[in-house]
């Protein structure tokens, strides 16, 4: 097949710089999108998984009207409504990026850490709080690790969810890695090329992540149920 | 039918329902039906013990629900047409409709194959033995006894699958099909563009109503996911009782 015959190694090489800040904006638009909804999660999932009042009901809110409308969506509404709102809330795409992935990321993982505290056995707390602790301690030193290790595996499913993202940011024009390489076959035609570079790249980085869970879950698997 | 509405507001909601939604509702559906009789066949498939098919699948699994989609749909929209002269196969000159189709249905089906196969496993293992001693081949064995009862696990995965489609659906407007995303993108470019009045010569209009717009858009895909999304977590529940 000529196709295949016809297929520019030379081309790959030939764009590697490009492509290469186009995989760094990838990372990094991954990295606070993933620390983000790190923080967004564990606050607001404690928040839900402890009821505290006013708040709870804020992030139960919050993450149905995420998780039930798509993220490209989100992504328009922030890049192209909001600034029409008010002035002060028209931001560079880069940063309208990083907050729609904070927010789509944060809203599963609240979800996820909810499910991890509450799953922590009730006689666990309760022997901590007989013995002299707090409820911050208590939180810290008990629900944290044990909750936390039990929302692992589905909060890595989301950061991987949330790294898949980033190539929605075409639509917005920030220049991630699937918009160079978007670029690149619209100006040379090597459509194959590009294609392969992007396949690779994500099936890559993503198996990788998905191994890790795996690794991760036989690690910290609570040791009654090793 | 939309009188009540201001007056830039009436096309655009005449566009975005009648030529979105319809186009969103068509790559939605169709895409849920492909990957459903696409993912349940690979799933069963999936759980018999012969090696170079449960390699084949697993691979279509992990290729397909690895990449991100918007990938998956530059590949089939983008690449594959330059196959379709070489090898006098016009059908993957795919256009942007079916490519998105396409792109959908592929992640779909990955999904729903490991649902299934998950479905199919847990089964117990007398259901197939009690189906073979009744004289039940292989196939007869999973139409007749097993997937019937595996479909039952399979709803709410199926529910929350259909949510997933419609969601995702929104990535055809970045090749262009005219759903609900892109008929609102057009409609705030349109808005955008200020018009002279012909008779006084003044210039109207010119502001995009992208606020208003695509906030709409987000409460119409809420209104349609939620609903949704409620089903399958009632139907987990009442299952895992």
């Amino acid at each position: 097949m000529s196709v295949l015959a016809s297929f520019d190694w030379s081309y790959i090489w030939e764009r590697r710089e490009v492509l290469a800040e186009g995989l760094k904006v990838t990372f990094e638009l991954a990295a606070i999108g993933i620390a983000g909804a790190f923080v967004v999660g564990l606050l607001l999932g404690a928040a839900r998984a402890y009821r505290i009042p006013v708040i709870s009901q804020l992030a139960g809110i919050y993450v149905e009207l995420i998780r039930n409308t798509p993220i490209l969506v989100q992504i328009f509404l922030i890049a192209y409504g909001l600034p029409k709102a008010t002035k002060s809330l028209q931001f560079e795409f880069f940063t309208v990026a990083c907050v729609a992935l904070v927010l789509w990321g944060g809203a599963f993982n609240t979800e996820n850490f909810r499910a991890g505290f509450e799953a922590v056995p009730k006689r666990y707390n309760e022997a901590a709080l007989a013995l002299g602790f707090g409820r911050i301690r208590t939180f810290l030193n008990i629900s944290l690790p044990i909750g936390g290790r039990i929302a692992l595996p589905s909060s890595i499913n989301t950061y991987i969810s949330v790294f898949k993202n980033t190539a929605l940011m075409t639509a917005i024009s920030v220049e991630e890695l699937t918009n160079v390489a978007k670029q690149s076959i619209d100006l040379d035609f090597r459509t194959w090329e590009m294609i392969a570079v992007l396949a690779v790249t994500y099936l890559t980085l993503v198996w990788t992540l998905s191994a890790l869970i795996r690794l991760i879950e036989r690690r910290l698997a609570l040791p009654e149920e090793r | 039918m939309f009188n009540w509405l201001p007056e830039w507001a009436q096309p655009v909601a005449e566009y975005v329902l009648h030529t979105g939604l319809r186009n969103t509702l068509i790559i939605a559906g169709v895409s849920v039906l492909l990957s459903i009789s696409v993912g349940v066949v690979f799933g069963t498939l999936l759980t018999i013990r012969f090696l170079p098919v449960q390699a084949a699948i697993r691979l279509y699994i992990e290729v397909w629900r690895g990449l991100p989609i918007i990938v998956t749909i530059f590949l089939l929209f983008f690449a594959l047409p330059t196959l379709a002269d070489e090898l006098h196969f016009s059908a993957l000159n795919l256009d942007t409709m079916r490519a998105s189709i396409l792109g959908l249905s592929l992640w779909g089906s990955a999904q729903i194959a490991e649902a299934t196969r998950g479905a199919v496993q847990s089964i117990p293992k007398e259901q197939h033995e009690a189906s073979a001693a009744l004289g039940f081949g292989w196939v007869g064995r999973h139409t007749n006894v097993i997937l019937p009862q595996a479909l039952r696990r399979l709803i709410p995965p199926l529910v929350g699958l259909s949510v997933g489609v419609i969601q995702n659906s929104t990535l055809a407007s970045i090749i262009g099909v005219p759903e609900v995303l892109e008929a609102a993108q057009r409609s705030t470019n349109r808005l955008a563009v200020p018009t002279v009045d012909p008779t006084t010569l003044s210039i109207e209009g010119g502001d995009s109503h992208a606020l208003e717009i695509y906030l709409g858009v987000f409460f119409l895909f809420f209104v349609i996911s939620f609903p949704l999304t409620r089903l399958a977590a009632y139907l987990e529940r009442r299952l895992a009782q």
